[in-house]
């Protein structure tokens, strides 16, 4: 029976037509699939490299390059991104968080963001005649952003002044609890009084510590100094004449 | 998958082997050309590598069964013309052979895969039972009945 069925089915056989046809079919599919698994293949490419450009995008968004700090008495300092974007904004003192409670900075151009600082209600009643607003800034981007803030009409209309600090500053600026604007005079001052504390530097106004400082610098003594202390700076926001005179011995 | 080279020697190598196969299962022309491109493009799109020829041809024959079971399931498919798939046969094979051939296509569907493998293809009793997912007693007594139902329809001469 083997031989038989052998013989038998040995004589069925796929023709030459659906051996070609079978071939050319795979061969087109085959062409199909090597596409598609192209595709496939640089799907997760892509994927990684959004993401790649997301975070990355989010990293150089995010990623602080220069400080800005808004001294009156209110203390504000603004965080900056490389675009010069505000990222962050955050109140040195109690004065400052009161300014900051109704004002939405982050996201914002720190030009706009000074603006709206300097036109905000809450920072107004402290920008009195005698009031000493200072902008300091810490940036590789330093002369730049200076330059923009002294041109700004919102600065020049409050006559404020604009300073440079190095960006080490910052660091020990914050680990005294203070902004930057202020740090830096509180540096100076201590040069003239070593027994200076940063808590009492935290306590006044940028016109009074601008006023002690001139009084160092041309040089009066301490008893002149007590006679004139706060003179020519408001109240607002300070508790400046109590520490005043505690500091001044 | 596989390169353009091992589907060509595939196709070269086992096309017969699944005509015939579907010669037991299915009954037209077209039905065959659509399982051989199923079952050759199966190949080339399966990756795990066989461990020698006969494990490739025992999965081919395997796949080709599975794919003109899938096929007659189809509810759109009628079965209405028997036998036309040896049309192309008939001219060239025999009439002993060509007689052969449709007693064998005629034993029901159980048969004629046993009877295939074990009489053309070479299996034993226990591969073929692999290859169905059957018992190997099973299989004995399939090739025994089928055996037994082809030599009442070759009338027994001399097929035993």
């Amino acid at each position: 029976m083997r031989d038989k069925i052998q013989d038998a089915f040995q004589q069925v056989r796929a023709t030459e037509q659906m051996k070609r046809s079978v071939s050319d079919y795979l061969i087109q599919e085959m062409g199909k699939k090597k596409k598609r698994s192209g595709v496939v293949i640089l799907k997760p490419v892509f994927a990684v490299l959004l993401l790649c450009f997301v975070l990355g995008g989010w990293y150089y968004w995010e990623k602080p390059v220069s400080y800005v700090s808004v001294d009156v008495n209110p203390s504000i300092e603004l965080t900056l991104n490389g675009m010069n974007y505000v990222v962050r904004a955050e109140s040195r003192n109690k004065d400052g968080e009161r300014v900051l409670r109704h004002l939405q900075l982050k996201g914002k151009s720190y030009l706009k963001a000074v603006e709206l600082l300097l036109e905000s209600k809450a920072l107004q009643r402290y920008l009195t005649d005698d009031a000493d607003l200072t902008f300091t800034v810490a940036s590789p981007r330093e002369e730049e952003l200076l330059s923009e803030l002294k041109g700004s009409a919102a600065t020049m209309q409050h006559h404020g002044t604009c300073v440079g600090a190095d960006l080490d500053n910052v660091a020990s600026a914050h680990s005294h609890g203070m902004s930057l604007g202020k740090y830096q005079i509180y540096q100076m001052l201590s040069q003239y009084d070593a027994d200076f504390t940063a808590e009492e530097c935290q306590h006044m106004t940028m016109c009074q510590l601008y006023q002690m400082l001139s009084w160092y610098e041309s040089g009066q003594d301490s008893s002149e100094e007590e006679n004139q202390s706060g003179s020519g700076c408001s109240h607002e926001g300070g508790h400046y004449h109590e520490n005043h005179n505690h500091h001044h011995k | 998958m596989r390169s353009e080279q091992e589907a060509k020697r595939v196709v070269e190598l086992y096309a017969d082997m699944v005509r015939r196969i579907c010669l037991l299962h299915l009954k037209n022309h077209a039905d065959t050309e659509d399982v051989l491109q199923e079952v050759f493009l199966k190949y080339i799109l399966h990756s795990v590598a066989f461990e020698s020829e006969e494990h490739e041809k025992a999965w081919l024959i395997r796949v080709t069964i599975n794919a003109c079971k899938d096929l007659k399931k189809s509810l759109f498919r009628r079965y209405t013309v028997p036998l036309d798939v040896l049309s192309q046969e008939a001219a060239s094979v025999m009439p002993v052979q060509l007689g052969v051939l449709e007693a064998v296509l005629s034993l029901p569907q159980k048969y004629k895969d046993p009877i295939y493998l074990h009489y053309y293809e070479g299996y034993t009793a226990r591969e073929i039972g692999e290859m169905l997912h059957k018992k190997e007693n099973t299989v004995y007594s399939l090739l025994s009945r089928g055996r037994e139902l082809l030599k009442q329809k070759l009338g027994g001469d001399g097929i035993a």
